[in-house]
């Protein structure tokens, strides 16, 4: 029965135009579609196919191609299989529409998402500040954000003078290569 | 008073109070907040106050070499810190595809049902705590003692174990380890006979802590919630026997499910699972001397090793639920996307803050350590 | 003897130090013997700030026990002595220390475990964390380890019960003798509109601990923005009286 279902969607899936489709193994498949086509194809997948668990919402800083890449990762529990939806919304609005209404556990990833990149999604119930309450920064998981140059700029470290080096150094020796220059 | 002169003064109802559940308090595990609003001793809503414990372990990880991330890696579930580890290799594995050795493969199992076993007397060493019976936490917490001593003797450290890398595990068993491993779980199975007659059947604990927090399996199901927390509402869903990695379709175990839900199911979901943790040692501790081979498959310099580019979700079953990795390689020496989806990230927030309505004050923290919530797995 | 003597009388001027002279050379005895006493009841606050707290539990049971020399755990900082940074301390559990620190009661003493505490650790690079403790308060004795073993935790709490007895366990007094400085790097972090529900000043007054490091240029921010608690003003309005004036 679930190996039929299995089939069932490879086939729905490849007649579908606007949806790219490849099964990478035996329980995981991977479904490129456009950003407006994505909630009426988790909708699908929830209700004909199983798809009933929400596993994870990710979101990738592509940088260089200005976009935001966000992936649901769906698991049915009957058909023992992982469909991870690839959409890309443009960076610079960073707006999407929510899957509250579909599924519920998607109101923590989207809030995550929010104040992480500063993706809004439209319709969640809650996108208040949730981890970084006490933070007033750009949202620190974007590519932009250089968090070492920002804790050099914060903050300051402790003296290490151990008597070692002291003594070294007044013999004439010392340290030829710092950490930093052998760091890429 | 003469009724010409009273003026009715508008002020808030005057029986609800809010009170910060801070982090700052034994009943939460770890370093978490609620702000809880209570009409006398009642729950009346609750909102969780997260980020404490935040580190930005994402950005940290994009930031350093592959192989450097296996230091981070088990920081982010501290008292399950081995599927994390496991997970992470699987995932480098799968983008370079490459194939462990089997004797790895068994040895890594080993590891994570010793970990499992030890997550498990800690949460309900905790939650007996919660109730008032200090014994049975002082038992759960000596007890997992011991199995850090076997951590120890195996990887050198008794919580941080960083003994996972991708390709496999980094030493070899040490002589006589499997001995001590198997007369270790001889000692907890005759445990747990003293452990159901002052705990899990004590008719103190047994009536604290029913329907206490019940979950229907619908509501499970719709709030998405993994683990131990799911098979209490009856749903035998495993990652080990639906989605199986390493080993794990060669192995006998059984998936025990409960019917209540509540929070009393959920700690007899767990005492069976740590007699199920118990079975399949033996049976890796059978099997793992006729194994023979490499421990470790042969990887470039891991101080220059580009990964080649591409995506993975892997997914592990730790001690709490299921536990899942999403990484993204560009092609080079340092990952571009590491995402981890913690399974105390729907319980701890979504559930609690549902499952604390109309509870009483007291009842919030079992309900916390019944759903075995960790605040790290949520905060990253 | 010398105990009552250090309380000061209302009439008595600010001093520096603020020790009044020991005539009595059996003076010491007493102090000794208070010491003495302290070292061997600390409480510690049961406050887990981080990943280090794991090692706690087996520290505190049958195993480890660290009962018997002592140390028991406190859920509240008005009665505990000793506050345990158990790791690293996120921006946010730092304003919490903090306030917690401040609440508690004189002399009070803090053990940063981990090496999180001394120098970053291994989130040196995040946006996140604090990176050294004692920037922000006063820190007695640094337990190194990543993380230390309960025995390690043992000894380090070993040295601060030895430090209390010879009487070098004062750090709780620098933070009133240089309060400019750690408001200084609060500031820094947290926005100048920092502040604690603790009066630091007034009780760095009262103490006789003030020196002049205590005021500065941070505390003249800290004035600028503390407000005042108010009275909560609950009145009915009595229209007789009015009638009748």
């Amino acid at each position: 029965m679930s190996k039929d279902l299995n089939i069932w969607l490879d086939n729905l899936l490849e007649d579908i135009e606007s949806v790219q489709f490849r099964r990478k193994s035996s329980r995981r498949v991977r479904v490129d579609v456009a950003a407006e086509a994505l909630p009426a194809l988790l909708e699908l997948l929830q209700g004909h196919a199983s798809y009933v668990h929400l596993s994870a919402i990710t979101c990738v800083d592509w940088i260089e191609e200005d976009e935001f890449e966000l992936i649901y990762h769906l698991w049915s529990y009957e058909a023992h299989s992982l469909v991870s939806a690839h959409t890309r919304i443009p960076r610079d609005p960073g707006v999407y529409l929510s899957i509250y209404d579909l599924y519920q556990p998607a109101a923590f990833f989207e809030r995550d998402i929010h104040e992480m990149f500063g993706v809004y999604f439209e319709g969640s119930p809650d996108m208040e500040k949730f981890i970084l309450t006490e933070w007033n920064g750009p949202p620190p998981m974007r590519k932009d954000f250089d968090s070492e140059a920002f804790v050099n700029q914060t903050f300051e470290w402790e003296e290490y003078r151990p008597k070692w080096l002291e003594e070294i150094e007044a013999e004439g020796g010392g340290i030829t290569t710092r950490p930093e220059d052998v760091r890429r | 008073m003469r009724p010409e002169n009273y003026q009715a003064i508008s002020q808030p109802a005057s029986n609800e109070y809010e009170l910060n559940f801070g982090p700052n308090h034994p009943g939460i595990e770890g370093n978490y907040a609620f702000r809880v609003k209570l009409n006398g001793d009642t729950v009346v809503s609750a909102r969780a106050d997260a980020g404490y414990l935040h580190r930005g372990f994402e950005k940290l990880m994009e930031g350093r070499l592959w192989i450097q991330n296996i230091a981070l890696v088990p920081r982010i579930c501290v008292p399950d810190p081995v599927p994390m580890e496991v997970c992470y290799s699987l995932a480098i594995e799968d983008l370079c595809g490459l194939e462990v050795p089997e004797r790895a493969q068994w040895i890594r199992v080993m590891q994570l049902e010793m970990s499992r076993l030890a997550a498990h007397l800690f949460a309900f060493g905790g939650h007996a705590a919660t109730t008032g019976m200090y014994t049975p936490m002082f038992w759960g917490v000596a007890d997992r003692d011991l199995i850090l001593d076997r951590f120890e003797e195996l990887t050198g450290g008794r919580v941080y174990s960083i003994y996972n890398i991708p390709g496999g595990v980094r030493r070899e068993v040490p002589e006589g380890f499997l001995g001590r491993l198997s007369s270790l779980l001889d000692y907890l199975e005759s445990r747990l006979p003293d452990y159901d007659s002052l705990f899990f059947t004590n008719q103190v604990f047994v009536k604290r802590a029913r329907g206490v927090g019940t979950l229907t399996q619908e509501k499970a199901l719709k709030w998405g919630v993994t683990g131990p927390n799911l098979r209490a509402t009856g749903l035998a869903f495993d990652v080990r026997r639906d989605d199986p990695y390493l080993v794990y379709d060669r192995l006998e175990f059984d998936i025990p499910t409960e019917q209540g839900g509540d929070a009393l199911a959920r700690n007899l979901i767990r005492r069976a699972e740590l007699k199920q943790s118990i079975h399949i040692l033996r049976q890796v501790i059978e099997r793992l001397p006729s194994v023979t081979g490499p421990i470790r498959a042969p990887i470039p310099n891991p101080l220059a090793w580009n990964v080649p580019a591409g995506e993975t979700y892997t997914r592990v079953e730790s001690s709490k639920g299921e536990l899942a990795y999403y990484i993204v390689s560009d092609g080079s020496d340092k990952p571009y996307r590491v995402h981890v989806r913690g399974p105390s990230a729907m319980h701890a927030v979504q559930v609690l803050e549902k499952l604390a309505i109309g509870s009483r004050l007291e009842d919030i923290a079992q309900i916390m350590f019944s759903l075995d919530a960790c605040p790290p797995e949520v905060d990253r | 003897m010398s105990e009552l003597q250090k309380i000061p009388v209302q009439s008595e001027t600010t001093t520096v130090g603020g020790s009044a002279k020991r005539t009595n050379p059996l003076a010491h005895v007493f102090d000794d013997l208070m010491n003495f006493c302290r070292a061997r009841s600390m409480f510690m606050l049961h406050y887990c700030t981080g990943c280090g707290a794991i090692e706690l539990p087996p520290a505190m049971t049958s195993r480890f026990d660290m009962e018997r020399l002592g140390i028991q755990p406190m859920v509240t900082p008005r009665q505990a002595d000793i506050l345990l940074i158990t790791g690293y301390v996120s921006v946010k559990t730092l304003k919490r220390i903090i306030l917690t620190y401040e609440q508690m009661a004189a002399p009070k003493y803090v053990i940063g475990i981990c090496s999180c505490t001394v120098n970053g650790g291994m989130y040196w690079q995040s946006y996140a964390t604090a990176k050294v403790l004692k920037d922000y308060l006063p820190v007695d004795v640094y337990i190194a380890g990543c993380m230390p073993r309960p025995e390690a935790v043992i000894e380090g709490l070993k040295d601060l019960m030895d430090d209390i007895k010879t009487g070098q366990a004062e750090n709780w007094k620098r933070y009133f003798q240089n309060y400019d400085h750690y408001l200084g790097n609060q500031q820094k972090l947290f926005g100048e509109d920092w502040q604690t529900p603790t009066d630091i000043i007034a009780e760095a007054r009262h103490y006789g601990l003030m020196t002049d490091n205590t005021l500065g240029e941070h505390t003249a921010l800290l004035e600028k923005h503390q407000r005042p608690l108010e009275a909560l003003g609950m009145r009915l309005k009595n229209r007789e009286k009015q009638a009748r004036e």
